[in-house]
């Protein structure tokens, strides 16, 4: 099983929730849910933390992001922060594929001796659990959603990824394409004016 | 003037500015400061347990309408730069830096983060300031948060001992 057979599972269930997700992850899940309501990052482990800061910002609505091993490894620290300070409203899913795939396959610390949900847990994490199949991991987001607060749900998967169309937006389309659908869906105004003469 | 009357002028300052979301790290010189914006209601506040984490949370509420700025030692900074370059820089996302200058003159015990912290700063191309003042502070604090929301980058305010009460 593959992280996009795990994506498919909950494509329907996932409302207006808004999305934040790197690389294959991203361009997989805009497959499957087209729009601008995802956030697609660089910064390899910041996912988690930004989707923190939207979540905050917006406590009312629902914020998924969607992880991976080499990423979660690498903010690590991140975790304590989510689990003290978030506001419930996000859902943290994890693909753990045991290596960097993008950068080559070489195997992570979870292929060896770490546990992803047992590091969440210790983090301070209430719910943090594994789901073996993707039928288990929907029945697992749909507890997430119900429940309102902070969740992790990982899922071991099987590198690989299918064959899809590149993304045609870049970093700055995406992120304004992404502030204008929270403006449009929250009925607020985020960014200023333009016209210098306007401003404060 | 001490330390907690230092604090409590930056913060001021920080909220004339517009700023609603701090998230910070500490430094035993801007321990009150920090104090002070956990204390203020009006202020979102966000302990960290590194750095880069900061400018990753400040990101994403940026995206939500928060004015965002992240307190922390140059040492921090440094920790940051990553996530400086390939989410605040490349996404083009305003940030408010108040960065303690350990190692700045007179500061004892830091001089090598001291030593690269401005040439840092000005290889990643982040305009940075260095109120020396307290009667400086307000207006620095205002025009860096207006730089960083025009510029759609982050803008450094380096804080040394002068603005912070410390002998």
């Amino acid at each position: 099983m593959q992280r996009y057979d795990f994506l498919k599972a909950i494509a329907q269930d996932t409302g207006d929730a808004l999305a934040v997700a790197a690389g294959g992850a991203a361009r997989e899940w805009l497959a499957l849910r087209p729009g601008d309501g995802t956030l697609r990052t660089r910064t390899l482990g910041l996912a988690s933390s930004i989707a923190l800061g939207i979540a905050l910002g917006l406590p009312h609505r629902k914020v998924i992001v969607f992880d991976g091993d080499g990423a979660f490894l690498m903010n690590l620290c991140g975790l304590p922060t989510i689990a003290w300070h978030h506001s419930g409203n996000l859902i943290h899913i994890l693909f753990d594929n045991e290596c960097y795939e993008a950068s080559g396959g070489t195997e992570t610390a979870t292929a060896a001796v770490a546990d992803a949900v047992a590091l969440a847990k210790g983090a301070g994490y209430k719910y943090s659990c594994w789901a073996k199949d993707p039928e288990e991991f929907r029945s697992e987001f749909l507890k997430a959603w119900k429940r309102n607060d902070l969740s992790l749900i990982a899922a071991k998967v099987d590198p690989g990824r299918p064959k899809l169309p590149p993304i045609l937006q870049d970093e700055l389309e995406n992120k304004y394409r992404f502030i204008r659908y929270i403006e449009e869906t929250e009925k607020k105004t985020i960014l200023g004016p333009a016209d210098h003469s306007m401003r404060r | 003037m001490d330390q907690r009357g230092c604090a409590e002028i930056l913060k001021e300052g920080l909220k004339k500015a517009g700023i609603d979301f701090v998230a910070t790290l500490p430094d035993l010189k801007i321990v009150e400061l920090i104090k002070s914006v956990k204390q203020d209601s009006t202020l979102r506040h966000v302990s960290l347990c590194r750095e880069e984490e900061g400018v990753g949370i400040c990101a994403g509420a940026y995206l939500t309408g928060k004015r965002c700025a992240l307190i922390m030692q140059n040492g921090g900074l440094l920790n940051s730069c990553n996530a400086l370059t390939t989410t605040s820089l490349q996404f083009q996302i305003p940030l408010l830096l108040l960065v303690y200058y350990a190692g700045d003159i007179g500061d004892r015990g830091f001089a090598t983060v001291g030593s690269v912290t401005e040439p840092v700063l000005g290889a990643l191309g982040i305009r940075t300031y260095v109120p020396r003042k307290m009667e400086e502070i307000e207006d620095t604090l205002i025009g860096a948060q207006a730089l960083a929301d025009d510029s759609k980058q982050p803008v450094a305010v380096l804080l040394t001992k002068s603005v912070l009460g410390v002998k």
